[in-house]
């Protein structure tokens, strides 16, 4: 009994002493903050808090916005930052994990003081963070969730920064094809879509349309995650024949249908992917130059793009990473844009506080690397995205015209060239 | 029925790459009475591996495989003496259990450092091509990756029955004591023993990555497959896993393609359970008091 | 002898309910909150992994099972209170708990590895359930809780309150079972099974009580989470390294002890969120983790507290001789030889 007493005696200090131990962190550290408050004197600088995927399932995104939210912090600092203050980006890492990034922006708001927010990376990890901004009624732009429960939420503090909702991508491709003379569209389409809050949403959405305009569905398949055999999948979307194939789809899955396609030999007169074929590099990469010619996906940037800053954009990121305008991935122009759009309100009304940021972005449109945005009450932004084809080995938008850079191609050219 | 004969092939040459992980498995279970829990993630191991070899020197994986082999056996070897043979013989089945795991997060936490998270995949000028026989079609990799494993296994059974080192192994497998009266160097047949596992696991590992695309967390879904195959097969028992290895891969290409992708995951669980409750010693295993 | 360890236990007790009246500021709050979750997860696991010796390693599908079920209760509900769910919290366990009893009996039948097989494989099922019953989970779009009507101001301190009844409730439930005759046939049960069953304890019995209560609670915390977060996801809410954490933070403290669980959420929880908040640019935590449950197992094998407990008991006896104490056996594999075992009614261990 003495021993036990003990132990337990041991147990209850060692836990106090702990106890004790945060609080004097949590005391020396709000102390030791220099954190800057919203109302501060011109110079004092504007700290932007962000939550992003720097390891775990989403770090190679979380970097590309990372690459994206420097870059803009760079280019603005060089021109006397924002309102005069210099910006300073408090980037943390969430591993990917939706309960490090609920303490991540907890930590950034109330410890941390930070003036304000970006969005972390995924619409997994955008949920419940912002539900912390909501709270503590600060504006919450973010580049990279945009599938449908985020605006479900209905919060009038959240903006995605991209210039539509991600269920919208495949709007455009029912659109073009929806624009072609009775006797050019398809008749049956096939739907393999990944199980995933975007890759499926898209696929539906073209689905509901299609078979609204008389596009029968000779098939239909929702996959897991985890497929890695797409074989038996593949081999009924042959044997049912149809006019198009539409993939919601993620990077993956979308190189591996495709390479089962080449070694099944069949090849759809239209081909859309939401995701893997616009990645300008993985993408031949992984199914083989020769067979990408013809291939449909949606995006929003691109390289040679007219849009407001683009140019200045693509060239900083080049002198600032290497590479070319090919490599640079969509999240980095997407986080750019994120940054563009303080910058614009700061210049608009002379004020650079949450609530204001909140009102003005509700009105009017705003320009961006990724084209004029503007918002519904619920976050969604109200614009569309491009329609882009695989033309030569190089991805061009073709639809709609006003961004168009060619003409669409089709039927889609065999596998092979 | 097309699909279900497709499938069943699909099945069939897949089950080689499985068996050849399980064997391995299975083998260390009946020296050292270990579950390794670790064994996914040396195949995922050997498959960043091989993928390094390729893209550095364009070396063929199925030729990458001796050298995957050698590193994973020792790396087996040293994993045995370090963190195993330390833990005291009664603690000993619940911590391993524990060790085994905390060496595949430690491999998963190395490989995401070292290669990140995005998708790898070995890509062989002859990745995309295939054959069609009778109306079926048989990709090539997946073809010379059954050949393959099963030349590896044939490896395993000759040494297990044709050398002194097998002979030890089998003799240890079956009762410990004796073989230790026998003159058998146990603590040398655990750790070789374990070597041979990871290299079962490495030569399976050059194979994946040929077949799919991997990631750091791959180990996860691998080892619960892994888990009901020898399960299935009795644990201890080889040629119970080879044969497990391919009736669990059938069934679940089956579902795969007869009923949806979706569900064909299960099947393994499905199967397990349905083991543990109709004969829990598996197929081959033996009836040991406490032993299953 | 019971007043000071009752004394003791008020202390914490205390100690525990009046914190947020130290006005602390949220991010704190919310910390605790996790480490709270992470503590009372722990104990519960200590009753299978840590007194019965079984170490489940698939622990967090109940974890989601106890997050979906509360997302299914509440689907598309608003709430007048939002103590709403707090209420449901009960009846989640016994969900939890339901659903652990014919796992356990499958699995507790053999031995100790077939168990941490099924228990992993479990988790993959559940996981490819939640990720696959659409209707009932939604799936991979994941699932909405509703929003709690807390002012800002006092957000986290519901969610701490529940916390802390869930903690207490598990640490008394292994206290009570610390002295009671369930409590000694676990032990006796993780010291030599076929023993046991010789000396006529129930073993099937106790062993599947002890997990079900474990995963029942298991659920209620998961559950709680669930509404934390406001928004669950399959790959987080079934989730492997929830189980890794509980399993290691248990071996830290101690398993098989009543503060052992305790201590090792506290360190390791706060340690990693803190770690990743200032640091976090690697993924070294996974490697940290690895590295910290290997040592922890060869060097300290029995965790902080029993190692801290037998330096202690080593002291006293180099200074003297002492009188053979009743102890509570905490692990019978290293039997300290003037301990004996006082049992209640029959039976030595």
């Amino acid at each position: 009994m003495q021993q036990s007493n003990r132990l337990w005696r041991k147990g209850v200090v060692a836990v106090i002493a702990g106890a004790v131990v945060l609080t004097l962190g949590a005391c020396a550290s709000s102390s030791n903050d220099a954190g800057a408050t919203a109302s501060a004197s011109s110079k004092a600088p504007l700290v932007i808090g962000a939550s992003i995927s720097l390891t775990g399932d989403f770090a190679d995104s979380g970097k590309a916005v990372k690459r994206g939210y420097d870059l803009w912090a760079a280019e603005v600092n060089a021109k006397g930052g924002v309102l005069g203050r210099k910006v300073t980006m408090k980037l943390v890492d969430d591993a990917s994990s939706p309960t490090q990034v609920v303490s991540n922006y907890q930590n950034l708001i109330n410890r941390d003081k930070v003036d304000l927010v970006f969005g972390p990376f995924s619409s997994l990890l955008t949920v419940p963070a912002s539900q912390v901004a909501k709270r503590y009624s600060y504006a919450f732009l973010e580049p990279a969730g945009g599938g449908p429960k985020v605006f479900a939420q209905k919060l009038d503090n959240l903006f995605f920064v991209q210039p539509a909702p991600v269920v919208k991508s495949g709007d455009v491709f029912a659109d073009w094809i929806l624009s072609l003379p009775a006797d050019k569209r398809p008749k049956t389409a096939a739907y393999t879509e990944l199980d995933d809050p975007f890759a499926q949403p898209i696929a539906e959405n073209i689905r509901t349309r299609f078979e609204a305009a008389g596009i029968k569905t000779v098939y239909q398949q929702v996959y897991p995650a985890e497929t890695q055999d797409f074989s038996a999948i593949m081999a009924k979307v042959v044997a049912a024949n149809p006019d198009v194939l539409v993939g919601g789809t993620q990077n993956e899955d979308a190189y591996a249908q495709v390479k089962t396609l080449v070694q099944l030999k069949f090849s759809p007169k239209f081909m859309f992917l939401s995701n893997g074929a616009n990645s300008p590099l993985e993408f031949p990469t992984k199914v083989g130059p020769q067979n990408t010619a013809g291939i449909m996906s949606a995006g929003d940037w691109f390289p040679g793009s007219t849009a407001a800053g683009s140019a200045g954009f693509e060239a900083a990121y080049i002198k600032a990473n290497g590479g070319t305008a090919d490599t640079i991935d969509n999240s980095s122009a997407e986080a750019f844009a994120t940054g563009q759009l303080i910058e614009a309100v700061a210049a608009k009304t002379g004020k650079i506080d949450n609530a204001t940021i909140i009102t003005s972005l509700h009105q009017g449109e705003w320009p961006t690397v990724l084209g004029n945005l503007s918002w519904g009450a619920d976050g969604a932004p109200s614009g569309s995205f491009n329609l882009i084809q695989w033309q030569n080995g190089k991805l061009v938008p073709v639809f709609p015209a006003a961004t168009a850079k060619a003409t669409p191609v089709y039927p889609k050219p065999n596998w092979g060239g | 029925m097309h699909a279900l004969i497709q499938g069943v092939i699909l099945g069939i040459l897949t089950g080689g790459v499985y068996a050849l992980m399980a064997s391995g498995q299975t083998l260390i279970f009946g020296i050292m009475k270990v579950v390794n829990l670790a064994q996914g993630a040396m195949v995922i191991m050997a498959a960043y591996l091989s993928y390094q070899l390729f893209t550095t020197f364009g070396m063929d994986p199925f030729l990458a495989i001796p050298i995957t082999t050698l590193l994973m056996f020792g790396l087996g070897v040293g994993v045995e003496l370090l963190f195993l043979r330390p833990l005291r013989r009664e603690d000993k089945s619940e911590l391993s259990l524990l060790v085994t795991f905390a060496i595949a997060l430690l491999i998963e936490g190395v490989l995401s450092v070292t290669w990140g998270t995005t998708y790898r995949s070995i890509n062989t000028t002859y990745a995309n091509s295939s054959w069609t026989l009778w109306g079926y079609q048989i990709t090539v990799v997946r073809f010379w990756a059954f050949v393959l494993s099963l030349v590896a296994l044939g490896l395993l059974f000759w040494l297990l029955n044709r050398t002194r080192f097998g002979r030890a192994v089998r003799a240890t497998v079956q009762n410990p004591e004796s073989a230790r009266l026998l003159g058998v160097e146990a603590q040398w047949v655990s750790a070789l023993g374990f070597g041979l596992g990871a290299a079962t696991a490495a030569a399976a590992g050059s194979i994946y990555g040929l077949l799919y695309p991997f990631t750091p967390g791959s180990h996860y879904d691998l080892i619960s497959r892994l888990l009901s195959i020898v399960v299935l097969g009795g644990l201890g028992s080889v040629g119970g896993a080879v044969i497990a290895a391919v009736i669990v891969s059938t069934s679940s290409a089956i579902v795969a393609a007869t009923i949806s992708p979706a569900w064909s995951e299960m099947t393994f669980f499905v199967i397990l359970i349905l083991v543990l409750l109709i004969r829990p010693q598996g197929l081959f295993g033996s009836v040991n008091r406490g032993a299953i | 002898m019971r007043l000071p360890s009752a004394l003791r236990g008020g202390v914490f007790v205390a100690l525990l309910v009046s914190m947020p009246m130290l006005g602390l500021q949220h991010w704190f709050l919310n910390l605790l909150v996790f480490v709270l979750m992470y503590a009372t997860m722990s104990s519960a696991w200590n009753l299978v992994g840590g007194f019965a010796g079984y170490p489940s390693l698939g622990h967090a599908a109940f974890f989601g099972i106890g997050a979906y079920t509360l997302a299914l209760f509440f689907k598309d509900q608003v709430l007048a209170t939002g103590y709403e769910p707090f209420l449901l919290l009960p009846v989640v366990g016994l969900v939890g708990a339901l659903i652990g009893w014919p796992i356990a009996l499958i699995s507790m039948r053999t031995r100790a590895d077939v168990f941490a097989i099924v228990t992993i494989t479990f988790l993959f099922v559940v996981q490819t359930l939640a990720f696959n019953l659409h209707d009932l989970t939604g799936g991979s779009q994941g699932a909405a809780l509703p929003i709690p009507p807390f002012a800002a101001g006092q957000y986290e301190l519901p969610f701490y309150y529940v916390m802390v009844a869930l903690l207490l409730f598990t640490m008394g439930l292994t206290f009570a079972t610390m002295r009671s005759k369930v409590g000694l046939s676990l032990v006796s049960i993780r010291a030599d099974e076929d023993k046991a069953r010789g000396v006529g304890v129930r073993v099937i019995g106790v062993k599947v009580l002890a997990f079900s209560v474990s995963v029942g609670i298991t659920a209620m915390v998961g559950a709680v989470w669930a509404y934390y977060e406001s928004f669950i996801y399959p790959q987080f809410a079934v989730d492997p390294l929830i189980t890794i954490a509980m399993v290691l933070m248990t071996f830290l403290g101690g398993r098989g002890t009543l503060w052992g669980p305790v201590l090792g959420a506290v360190i390791l929880e706060s340690g990693q969120q803190v770690l990743t908040y200032q640091l976090g640019a690697v993924q070294l935590y996974l490697i940290v983790y690895a590295l910290l449950f290997l040592v922890i197992i060869l060097l300290l094998p029995r965790g902080i507290l029993p190692t801290i407990e037998d330096r202690l008991r080593q002291r006293r006896r180099s200074r003297r001789t002492e009188a053979p104490a009743a102890v509570w056996p905490e692990d019978p594999a290293i039997p300290s030889k003037a301990d004996t075992v006082t049992t209640r009614g029959g039976g030595a261990a």
